[in-house]
């Protein structure tokens, strides 16, 4: 039973900031973006989330940090791709390459250390008890007392969902990608709408980060966004951008993460059991593309 | 009757990078509740010219007048709010969404949080709809109906919007013959409500039978505006080309000869197994030119990627000079048959490579002449010397060979894509609209060029939108229709209002007018 | 080309002033920083050395990236395929006795076909499963390298190493020094000639670039596309392999853990700036190659932390990008403006 439990938490600790970031990238995708600059964004918010907790004492500022750094990014994403016109998948891999660059340089300007830092002064995002559920026995221990930003991810799905199928917003956002140029003559330029959807892949990526540095560790690590930013793209190409898809695909995701966690004490080599997600990226593609063939 | 000058437009200039002067001081004025025809020749710079008054597009001099006052619409935003509406040639429509939300799209009504008032913009839509009378149905997806009901929504769309000026580009060129006077008969009782139409055309009849008064442009310049019961189809053919045009075909007559190419019931079905082309049989003989005829979207994509090998068939055989080209590969495909497709961006050529590197594909692997090191590498040399043959042989205007595709203008581009196809010296010759986009001239070079492979006894597989090209080029005329070959009928004696009742698949003709 | 040339100059040019904005910024002073760069890359004989050796990976991933970037498959797995490179060559050192002439061929060839290896897995999945080759060969790099990390732990673990790697190779198979450089330069520069050879001279490249910039028309032409697109992941796959072979055999003589964890991205980055073209990848890899060494020297001369010529490159990378397309817009306003005073006169 401990067993079970332990592996639903891990799943939601380890589903979380893909879904956070697919979230994001779900409204580029639907705006029409090759946006694969999730990667640097989420490590850009994780470095800037420690950066802010640390010398502001205050794990909400952090946060704000964390977006505020993602802003950063999204806004040289839409300087270089959207106003000069850059390739996207270029401009992408520039801001990645940058986003690591960056953060190592000022991970040893700033903390003066290589590799990682972590300190006592670091504030992380509380846990949260949840009012009503953790009075129930079985559920309210499924259930309550994650970290704030476990419960914030759920929200913003159902948000998600919300805003691009039933709003004013979500149909202008998937107009312009369906047809950007419709989208102009109609009176909405397309390129408003995309700088928009990257503002809000930037605050969601932000928060992903916050939750990489600042939720069940309290550091910052080179590089520690792991590739978690591609899985998240692999989840919304995946399900073409559907939020619930999403959060199905990142749970799974989530599972297989934490089951890493569990293996670790078993006689599997770790460096195997470090493999799982993203072999299990790689087995996901594999039925999409015979789910695919069969439609076919 | 005198009436109030609407839109002034006033010595508007526009340069496309590098060299190409689309508008060279250009004067228009429009008049409020007329029918004002803007008629030229492809390239004339009559999309251009209202794409600059749109704001679609910058203009590097000239002024701007509406309503008296002097105007600047930077986006296409700007000038709908003061009332000028356009309906663009490639039809700006998002076929995943519904008829109303493809309506409202940039004005939707909403409520708390910015959701949509889905309640509230159906029943905006379906009055408009009943205000104008258009056969439409709010809830249909736009993918799901024909072209001429999308081009209602489009219209609709700028009625939503309110607008006094509509701007039609070439809005009977998707449309089948039988389509046009019902488009007509909606747009004459806009104009009796009030509204003010511009309509850019190039087919002369047309645009005597509707508009008030017509505007001619040429090369980028204005040549005259005049009333159009004041002209006659000869007159606008003069001031258009800027010479006397001959509206008669200088086919000769010529006896066919061998078969050269049979399509034998070739099946295909797409993606989701809906057949998309049926028992489509099809022979064309040496020296003869057969015309494909139908609405876009009826097959033909699949009858070309059928016969290059693009597209698995379930069914059905392909024979080129007797040889079974039915399981063949594209490369050995190619070696009977010359391909011009729609598309020469898509297609035909990629832009971004130099002229000389679009030339020489496909004769650089049937070819030998081409290799180098025992077929490793490529002779470059050769491929300069093979350019220039085309340069002169097409008349192709370049200024190196080693320039890039995209610098050439579109007519240029077609030569040295034929150029390059031609040269293949294949029996068979298949043409997807060869002439799309281009302008009169290098129209009239590729009828001629067409002509000239029929007398050298080559057999030609022309498909076509513009029913005009296939009577002037065509002998015989195959009518395709919803994936079906419904007629196959001799140019000389048929004629274009029976083809059009063929493409509209016959009997059900009428019901198309429903718009569903 | 001449514009290729003059927006790289200037792109570079920018870079560097905004990275002396940086500098100026945080309280460094530029020149001096810039100076220390120069002499410990450049203008000193052991730097010269150390930057063409270190150009060797470099180079060999960036053309890894710029060929397939160029012919079509987005291939992002230089990381993946060198470490596989280099267990190949980890292997075959280790296990097997040959003289000098046998075995640093043998050596080659196992570096070669271990990138082809991982390469060529991902390309199969493409061909019978449909699989996107972007996004299987970044996860086959994570795979990769987790899997090297259990190789050097494990099974060939040097039981008397501190942390993860293996044994020395056979010193047959060791690239000696000529004058500081490693001779491992000669089997990059003889790649890169070859290289080039195949996509400027030879018929294959000239239909794998078609393929590149319009698979269909390659396809209509008559190009085998399919058969091309194999070929272009097995050959920049084993380029890729063949940079991490020639990092084992000309540097530490055995697979250490982390090995080429800082190069295979740069490769990526380099085919990004040089526009995936086989000269600009060669000249942008020593250039990048060149402040990497620098690096070393500028930290220990001034206090700048050497991480910041990853902010350096990474503005690099942008501002040439973005400054290739926005010259072109330059080009045309200016002509733009001619072509209206033409016809106003």
């Amino acid at each position: 039973m401990n067993v079970l439990f332990g592996l639903f938490s891990a799943m939601l600790i380890g589903a979380t900031p893909i879904l956070l970031a697919a979230i994001g990238g779900t409204f580029t995708f639907y705006a029409g973006i090759f946006n694969i600059a999730m990667e640097g964004m989420m490590l850009v918010g994780a470095f800037c989330a420690v950066l802010g907790s640390f010398f502001l004492h205050s794990w909400f500022l952090g946060i704000l940090c964390a977006v505020a750094g993602a802003l950063v990014m999204a806004g040289i994403f839409v300087l270089f791709a959207v106003r000069l016109h850059t390739d996207e998948f270029l401009t992408g891999i520039a801001l990645n390459l940058f986003a690591v660059g960056l953060t190592t340089f000022l991970l040893r300007d700033i903390f003066h250390v290589k590799g990682a830092f972590t300190d006592a002064g670091i504030r992380a995002i509380p846990a949260v008890k949840l009012p009503l559920i953790d009075g129930i026995p079985i559920l309210g221990r499924l259930l309550s007392g994650y970290n704030a930003i476990i419960y914030v991810a759920a929200l913003v799905t159902v948000l998600a969902a919300f805003v691009i199928f039933r709003t004013r917003f979500g149909l202008r956002l998937r107009a312009a990608g369906y047809n950007a140029v419709c989208l102009s003559s109609s009176g909405v330029p397309a390129s408003t709408i995309r700088i928009w959807s990257l503002i809000v892949c930037a605050v969601c990526c932000g928060l992903a980060g916050a939750y990489l540095s600042l939720g069940s560790v309290r550091l910052f690590a080179e590089n520690m966004s792991a590739g978690r930013g591609w899985i998240s793209l692999t989840a919304v190409i995946l399900v073409s951008g559907n939020p619930w898809g999403i959060a199905i695909i990142s749970l799974l995701f989530g599972f297989f993460d934490g089951l890493t966690v569990f293996l670790q004490g078993s006689r599997i080599p770790t460096q195997f059991t470090a493999m799982i997600p993203y072999v299990a990226t790689l087995v996901s593609l594999y039925l999409y593309s015979v789910r695919k063939r069969r439609q076919a | 009757m005198a009436r109030d000058v609407l839109i002034d437009l006033r010595h508007i200039t526009k340069v496309f990078p590098p060299d190409t002067v689309a508008l060279s001081d250009v004067s228009v004025s429009f008049e409020s509740g007329e029918i004002h025809a803007l008629v030229g020749e492809n390239g004339a710079g009559k999309s251009t010219l209202m794409k600059v008054l749109y704001g679609l597009e910058r203009r590097d001099a000239g002024d701007i007048f509406f309503r008296g006052a002097k105007v600047e619409f930077r986006t296409p935003r700007e000038a709908i709010s003061a009332g000028i509406g356009m309906v663009h040639q490639e039809m700006l429509l998002i076929p995943e969404y519904t008829v109303w939300q493809n309506i409202v799209l940039g004005a939707e009504p909403v409520r708390a949080f910015g959701a949509i008032d889905v309640h509230r913009a159906r029943e905006a839509v379906r009055q408009k709809i009943e205000e104008f009378q258009f056969n439409l149905e709010p809830d249909t997806l736009v993918g799901d109906i024909s072209v001429a009901a999308r081009q209602k929504v489009e219209i609709l769309k700028l009625l939503y919007r309110n607008v006094s000026v509509l701007v039609l580009d070439e809005p009977t060129a998707v449309l089948t013959p039988q389509e046009i006077p019902q488009l007509f008969s909606e747009l004459e009782r806009l104009r009796d409500k009030g509204h003010t139409i511009i309509f850019i055309s190039h087919r002369l009849d047309e645009v005597l039978t509707l508009s008030d008064r017509v505007t001619v442009m040429r090369r980028g310049k204005v040549v005259g505006t005049s009333a159009a019961s004041d002209l006659t189809k000869e007159d606008l053919a003069r001031q258009m080309v800027g010479r006397e045009v001959l509206f008669t075909s200088q086919r000769q007559p010529q006896e066919p000869g061998e078969m050269v190419f049979r399509a034998q019931g070739l099946n295909c079905s797409d993606t989701e197994h809906r057949a998309r082309l049926h028992d489509a049989t099809i022979d064309v003989r040496a020296g003869e030119i057969v015309g494909v005829a139908g609405v876009e979207g009826n097959g033909q994509f699949e009858l070309v990627n059928a016969i290059m090998g693009l597209a698995p068939m379930t069914s059905g055989a392909l024979e080129v000079n007797g040889k079974d080209i039915t399981r063949a590969d594209i490369l050995a495909r190619r070696a009977l048959i010359s391909f011009v497709s729609q598309d020469r961006g898509k297609m035909g050529a990629s832009i971004n490579a130099s002229i000389l590197e679009d030339a020489v594909m496909t004769h650089h692997i049937l070819d030998p002449g081409f290799s180098t090191w025992r077929g490793l590498g490529l002779n470059y040399r050769r491929a300069v010397v093979f350019t220039e043959q085309i340069r002169t042989q097409f008349s192709v205007s370049m200024s190196g060979v080693r320039d890039p595709f995209r610098s050439l203008s579109g007519g240029n581009q077609q030569k040295v894509i034929l150029g390059r196809e031609l040269l293949l010296e294949t029996p068979f010759v298949l043409m997807d609209q060869p002439t799309r986009g281009l302008d009169v001239g290098s129209i009239e070079y590729v009828h001629q060029l067409l002509l000239d492979l029929r007398s050298k006894n080559r057999a030609v597989l022309l498909i076509s939108a513009d029913l005009d090209e296939l009577f002037t080029v065509a002998d015989r005329i195959v009518v395709m229709c919803q994936g079906d070959i419904v007629a196959d009928l001799a140019t000389d004696t048929t004629s274009r209002e029976e083809v059009g009742y063929y493409m509209l698949g016959g009997k059900e003709a009428e019901h198309a007018e429903t718009g569903s | 080309m001449r514009k290729q040339v003059l927006s790289g100059l200037l792109g570079v040019l920018a870079a560097f002033v905004i990275g002396a904005l940086v500098l100026l910024f945080q309280g460094f002073n530029p020149v001096t920083t810039y100076g220390a760069l120069l002499q410990y890359s450049l203008f000193s004989a052991s730097g010269f050395a150390a930057t063409v050796t270190r150009a060797v990976p470099l180079i060999l991933t960036g053309l890894s990236a710029s060929i397939a970037f160029a012919s079509g498959p987005v291939n992002l797995g230089q990381p993946g395929q060198l470490i596989m490179g280099a267990l190949g060559v980890a292997l075959v050192g280790l296990f097997v006795r040959l003289p000098p002439v046998f075995l640093i061929p043998l050596c080659i060839l196992a570096s070669l076909l271990g990138g082809a290896l991982w390469s060529g897995l991902a390309a199969l999945l493409k061909r019978a499963f449909a699989m996107d080759e972007f996004i299987v060969t970044l996860m086959l790099n994570f795979i990769a390298d987790y899997f090297a990390l259990w190789v050097i732990t494990y099974p060939l673990f040097d039981p008397s190493a501190l942390s993860p790697m293996t044994r020395r190779i056979s010193t047959a198979a060791w690239l000696p020094d000529l004058g500081g450089v490693n001779t491992s330069v000669l089997f990059m520069v003889f790649a890169a000639v070859v290289c080039w050879l195949i996509m400027s001279r030879g018929r294959s490249g000239y239909e794998w670039r078609m393929t590149g910039q319009n698979s269909l028309f390659a396809r209509i032409g008559g190009c085998k596309v399919d058969a091309n697109y194999v070929r272009v992941m097995l050959v920049t796959g084993a380029l890729a392999g063949l940079a991490g072979g020639l990092m084992v055999m000309g540097g530490p003589h055995r697979f250490v853990k982390g090995l080429g964890a800082n190069y295979a991205w740069d490769g990526i980055m380099i085919a990004v700036v040089a526009g995936s073209g086989v000269s600009g990848t060669f000249l942008y890899g020593l250039l990048f190659s060149a402040l990497q060494q620098g690096a070393i020297g500028m930290e220990l001369v001034t206090a700048v932390p050497s991480e910041f010529i990853d902010v350096l490159q990474a503005v690099i990378v942008l501002v040439v990008v973005a400054g290739r397309v926005s010259l072109n817009m330059v080009f045309d306003w200016l002509a733009t403006r001619q072509k209206l005073k033409e016809s106003a006169e």
